[in-house]
């Protein structure tokens, strides 16, 4: 009897902080067991961090020539003394984000391929919990993936980071919010638009060709600049060579860290507000079983 | 009486033909269903290759890679690389249309009971490639023309030296992808094993750069992969790049691997699959 009236207290049927944190683990250990019962993922953790930059890196190799003339090249429009160290930022952030769309962004739309979005619907949680419990896991993984990458491209392509660690930790709090609050909203538009795959290719394609993650922006037209200035992941790249390669202090990461944080505040409101408006248009066209 | 000879029933080599016709067609029909994709698959290489692009400017003066010049033999480093692009889809179609299909017919239900039908496991993983080779045709040649309007791409060579040299490529192509198809049906998950898999290949095979610009300790892997042969010949015929190896000797190499891999590539997967029946675990994923 006792047993029973305290499960009653903490019953999904009766929501406050207690049920829903609950519910939240549920998500968040569902989604674990998922990830952790294919063992390809330790192929995805281990091998992408090191073999993506290697295609940026070989093809910058054979630029630079046998004789290393087309770095001196490289090295004077850049910036960067260390060319590997300076792919690999790039093309661990895009890397980063690339994973968030496929896996954040597709979580309503899984849940509805698999038939259990609807029936998931119905229980008395607070929506949001869905995709925040399916961030947790993602996120530990995402930190053993940058974690891993460090070491790899030190051990594999001897690249030192030179920077403050608390520092280069710092970006990568700072640009959490950005890269997950567009991966709220991408989600909810994806449950909309269905066969979504192709905005995956549009959003990651867009921070692949502005956001300068193998070479400086300087090097792209003016109107392309413009557009680079107004994706958070251009500035996430700079400050994060900055903190790693170039030791830059707080004061001249500043600017880019604010920057960030603007960005933040306005993915995660949008990706609140998409959340939102799906959930209530899903509700009124009956939409959110069809696939 | 027509319908009884060309029965699955009575398996025959018109009826055989007929199931990979079905096949490709349910194929066909479900890609155009959704046109965006098609779009999207011309536009994506187009997208991956323009940091490559920004990259050589970076590292050239007055537009002359000079330095990649140097090991490949030509400076046009864009018409280099958009060729290898356009191989390395081929590679992926045949990648993605045995590996995947299989998985998406587990996670569909409907493996074991295709299983079933009385045709020819490896027809059934040939079957599923047939589209995707002919939309990867169509879409290569939108992407090199689009690419040639932002990029440049002036092949100068024999474009049917090349052609027929890509033939023995891709027919060894697919001995790696029953191979693989069988590693889907041990692992049951294709995403990861598919996308690592497939790019490691067009890493050391060279499709983005020569591969004698690896570090040293990598070019052995490089040069053990017949791909790489394949790649470099085309581009020796098309853009006359330095090659590795004189052109006939790199086509005698893809013959070669083309049987090889073909024979290897069909017995480890009806090995596999022998074994994955009788431990019932076809109809998991």
């Amino acid at each position: 009897m006792m047993t029973t009236s305290y499960h009653s207290s903490h019953s999904l049927g009766r929501s406050n902080l207690r049920a829903e944190l609950r519910a939240l683990r549920a998500v968040a250990r569902r989604e674990w067991t998922i990830f952790i019962r294919y063992p390809s993922w330790v192929f995805a953790l281990f091998l992408w961090p090191m073999i993506f930059p290697m295609m940026y890196i070989f093809t910058g190799r054979a630029l630079s020539g046998p004789d290393g003339s087309g770095l001196a090249i490289f090295t004077s429009a850049s910036g960067a003394t260390d060319f590997i160290g300076y792919i690999a930022v790039g093309t661990t952030v895009w890397m980063w984000q690339n994973v968030v769309l496929w896996d954040v962004g597709f979580a309503l739309r899984s849940e509805q391929m698999r038939g259990t979005l609807e029936s998931n619907w119905l229980s008395p949680t607070w929506r949001f919990s869905y995709l925040l419990g399916h961030s947790g896991p993602q996120l530990i993984s995402m930190a053993l993936f940058i974690l891993v990458s460090v070491i790899e491209f030190g051990l594999i392509f001897g690249v030192r980071l030179h920077g403050n660690p608390l520092l280069m930790l710092l970006v990568v709090l700072v640009s959490v919010p950005s890269i997950y609050g567009l991966g709220f909203a991408f989600a909810s538009l994806v449950i909309t638009a269905k066969e979504a795959h192709t905005f995956v290719f549009l959003v990651r394609g867009l921070v692949m060709i502005f956001c300068g993650i193998t070479f400086p922006i300087s090097l792209l037209p003016g109107w392309m600049q413009s557009v680079a200035m107004w994706m958070p992941q251009t500035y996430m790249i700079r400050a994060a060579r900055a903190a790693a390669l170039s030791n830059a202090s707080l004061g001249e990461l500043l600017p880019d860290l604010a920057a960030l944080l603007g960005f933040g505040v306005f993915w995660m409101t949008a990706g609140y507000l998409l959340f939102h408006w799906m959930e209530r248009r899903a509700r009124q066209t009956g939409a959110i079983g069809q696939y | 009486m027509t319908t009884t000879l060309l029965s699955l029933s009575h398996p025959s080599w018109r009826s055989q033909l007929r199931a990979a016709y079905a096949i490709a067609l349910k194929d066909w029909k479900t890609f155009w269903r959704y046109p965006l994709n098609a779009v999207s698959n011309v536009l994506q290489p187009i997208i991956w290759l323009t940091p490559v692009y920004f990259m050589g400017q970076a590292f050239s003066v007055n537009g002359q890679a000079n330095g990649f010049a140097a090991y490949s033999g030509t400076a046009d480093y864009m018409s280099f690389i958009l060729l290898g692009t356009a191989l390395s889809n081929f590679i992926g179609s045949v990648f993605w249309g045995m590996g995947y299909a299989l998985k998406n017919d587990m996670d569909a239900g409907v493996l074991e009971s295709v299983w079933l039908t009385p045709v020819p496991r490896l027809l059934l993983l040939v079957g599923r490639t047939l589209n995707s080779i002919l939309v990867t045709a169509i879409e290569s040649l939108g992407m090199l023309l689009v690419a040639a309007l932002l990029f440049g791409f002036h092949p100068t060579g024999n474009v049917l030296a090349a052609f027929l040299t890509t033939v023995p490529m891709l027919l060894g192509l697919y001995g790696f992808g029953f191979a693989f198809a069988a590693l889907v049906l041990l692992m049951r998950e294709a995403n990861t094993l598919v996308d690592i898999s497939s790019f490691l290949i067009q890493l050391f095979s060279g499709s983005n750069f020569p591969v004698n610009a690896l570090p040293r300790w990598m070019i052995p892997v490089a040069l053990s992969i017949p791909l790489t042969y394949g790649f470099d010949a085309v581009r020796g015929w098309l853009l006359k790049t330095t090659t590795l190896l004189p052109l006939a000797w790199e086509a005698v190499i893809l013959v070669v691997f083309m049987f090889v891999m073909l024979w290897l590539g069909s017995l480890v997967f009806h090995a596999v699959e022998r074994s994955v029946r009788r431990k019932g675990t076809l109809g998991q994923h």
